[in-house]
């Protein structure tokens, strides 16, 4: 039972923050059509295909860092409040191990990010494939997968940096964690970022449990 | 757990440090390499180099030039500059220069190392070769090769169901071996005639397919049976000799002539497709066969029937060799690189330091970690791990165990 409480306390802290950038990321996936859409009427369908397929124009770039303000709102969401008060604290004392309760958070803030990120991925999917035959949506898909992934990474480092206890690690950190970010975003061609997805995406799974390192930190009270 | 999460931190610290400090390095102190300009001179028959950093011209034996004598030693180059000065020749080697000719004759041609490993377009345009326009069009529909030849209209998105099933019948009677391994063409309206695309099946067949007058023209080239081609670059000159530059996977040029589809080889020696650039200027009297490596430059002078008639190599040190290359090699074991100068797509590319002068930096920050758990009493078989990552990574190791540090045992 202990789970379904701590989930309801997660939702409690991100719900309107998780409710907001899901509606804010649907609005913008509908802009960028909308920009496809003129495209089309003003230029012409073929014109369109020619300067994405040969002019290397990305109609996909408004995109760039929607995933990763999510990663961002969503780890401050339900991160930052533990640490006013050091309330986090109280969690610790529950019946349960650390650990546990810990990355029990961590799965229901990181599930909620999957939840936003899928209904984008299948929204921009479903409207591509109006425009565009499957195999430019699946170069495009190759192009926007990094960036999803860095959603996830921002939202792992917060939840790293927030729980840090002391400010000279968070600095360190935030070093650390902004540089790799960058990785995500090195700009090149469509579908340029094939052979570097597999390996990303096992970076990015890496930092899943990262919060621990720095939850422990904060248990054992460094300074 | 929380140690797992620490390893799994510590690496990720490492491999960002060996992406970044290595790029804040070069950024800070990595030298251009100005390469020269070298070409043929049908004038002098010599090579004609111009230093452009320098502003000197020289040839190959070292003899200065003016810039108004290194132009005159190439007149198919500064044509139009020579016409303005007056100092145009009426014949050279006894052949009377028409204008017609001259420019009939030109060509330049590129091929950028990145350019071979790089991601394909998923469609390409099938232009109408005898529209009887002067000017081409883009068509309104692009075509993709999978199980067959699918054209679809752009702007409804949707299977030109009648025209694929004409163009994957035709290609089919041919002998085409579906899918498509590459695409070759000038997928633009910008460009003299259209020529359609070389297209190189499943069975490594070559295709020449084009559309004439609405229906498709295929025809299967005949392709040497140990031969294979890694690139194809089609070409748009005004002499129509040849369709395309062809590259082998045994870094081979070919040719492949207009109308009767032979594939002549170059006699060019030392071009490596997966880490030269290369250029070919042609013109009435040479081809100038130019290829760039990270440490030298190769040029080749080819006679107007492909013969070597003179070649000449230039070579500088690699950015490894240079001071600034040694230093590197003194702080960082290794490089990682999200790009590559030899290829468009995204991937880890691993490097180590070509020198082992970092074994001594790593060493002196191993001695600083091992001071510094000593004088914290910590206990060293705790911390084997991370003095071997100071071993191996050397500094980006060192960092990152600082960044995140090993308190489980304290």
């Amino acid at each position: 039972m202990m789970w379904k409480s701590i989930v309801y306390k997660e939702w409690l802290k991100i719900r309107w923050f998780f409710v907001g950038y899901t509606l804010l990321g649907i609005l913008g996936i509908g802009y960028l059509f909308l920009t496809v859409k003129h495209s089309f009427a003003f230029n012409g369908g073929k014109n369109t295909w020619n300067i994405v397929l040969f002019l290397g124009h990305q109609f996909f770039s408004p995109l760039k860092y929607v995933p990763l303000a999510g990663g961002l709102t969503i780890a401050i969401a339900q991160y930052f409040p533990e640490t006013v008060n050091k309330r986090i604290k109280l969690t610790f004392h529950l019946p349960l191990g650390e650990n546990k309760i810990l990355l029990m958070m961590h799965a229901f803030g990181s599930i909620s990010l999957l939840l936003s990120f899928l209904i984008f991925f299948g929204l921009f999917t479903g409207f591509s494939l109006i425009y565009f035959p499957v195999q430019m949506v699946a170069d495009s898909l190759i192009s926007i997968f990094p960036w999803f992934l860095a959603g996830f990474s921002a939202y792992f480092l917060v939840a790293l940096i927030v729980l840090e206890p002391a400010w000279k690690f968070r600095l360190f950190y935030s070093l650390v964690g902004g540089f790799f970010l960058t990785i995500y975003y090195t700009s090149a061609v469509t579908a340029a970022y094939g052979p570097a997805n597999t390996g990303l995406f096992v970076l990015t799974a890496f930092l899943s449990i990262a919060l621990l390192f720095s939850a422990h930190r904060f248990r054992k009270g460094e300074m | 757990m929380e140690k797992i999460s620490r390893y799994l931190l510590v690496f990720i610290a490492i491999l960002t440090l060996a992406v970044i400090l290595p790029k804040l390095y070069w950024m800070a102190f990595e030298k251009p390499v100005r390469k020269p300009f070298i070409l043929y001179s049908c004038i002098n028959d010599d090579f004609m180099i111009h230093r452009i950093s320098e502003k000197t011209w020289e040839d190959t034996k070292g003899n200065p030039y003016t810039r108004e004598e290194y132009e005159q030693k190439l007149p198919m180059m500064f044509l139009k500059q020579l016409l303005s000065s007056g100092t145009m020749p009426d014949s050279i080697k006894g052949i009377a220069l028409d204008m017609r000719d001259i420019t009939g004759a030109k060509s330049f041609f590129r091929l950028k190392v990145n350019e071979i490993d790089a991601p394909a377009p998923a469609l390409y345009p099938l232009f109408e070769s005898q529209s009887g326009r002067a000017m081409l069009d883009l068509p309104d529909d692009f075509f993709r090769i999978t199980w067959r030849i699918d054209f679809i209209d752009a702007a409804t998105n949707k299977v030109l169901e009648e025209k694929s099933q004409m163009f994957s019948g035709a290609l089919y009677q041919k002998g085409f071996s579906f899918p498509a391994k590459k695409i070759s063409g000038l997928a633009t309206p910008r460009k003299s005639i259209d020529e359609g695309y070389l297209i190189m099946d499943s069975k490594d067949q070559l295709f020449h397919l084009k559309m004439i007058k609405g229906f498709p023209y295929v025809k299967k080239i005949d392709v040497p049976e140990d031969l294979k081609f890694r690139h194809i670059s089609c070409v748009d000159f005004k002499n129509k000799d040849f369709y395309a530059y062809l590259f082998s996977d045994k870094n081979e040029i070919y040719i492949l002539t207009q109308d009767d589809y032979k594939l002549i080889k170059w006699p060019i020696d030392g071009f490596e497709a997966s880490n030269c650039d290369l250029k070919i200027w042609g013109d009435l009297f040479n081809y100038t066969v130019i290829i760039e490596a990270e440490d030298h430059i190769k040029t080749i002078a080819l006679s107007p029937d492909y013969q070597v008639v003179n070649t000449y190599t230039e070579n500088w040190k690699l950015k490894e060799e240079q001071t600034e290359g040694k230093i590197f090699a003194s702080l960082f074991p290794a490089q990682v690189s999200m790009t590559s100068d030899n290829s468009k797509f995204i991937r880890f590319y691993f490097s180590l330091s070509k020198r082992l002068n970092w074994i001594f930096f790593n060493l002196l920050l191993f001695a600083i970690h091992f001071i510094w758990l000593y004088r914290r009493k910590a206990k060293f078989r705790n911390h084997l791990a991370d003095l071997g990552m100071v071993a191996v990574c050397g500094i980006f190791g060192f960092i990152a165990i600082h960044f995140f540090q090993n308190k489980f045992f304290e």
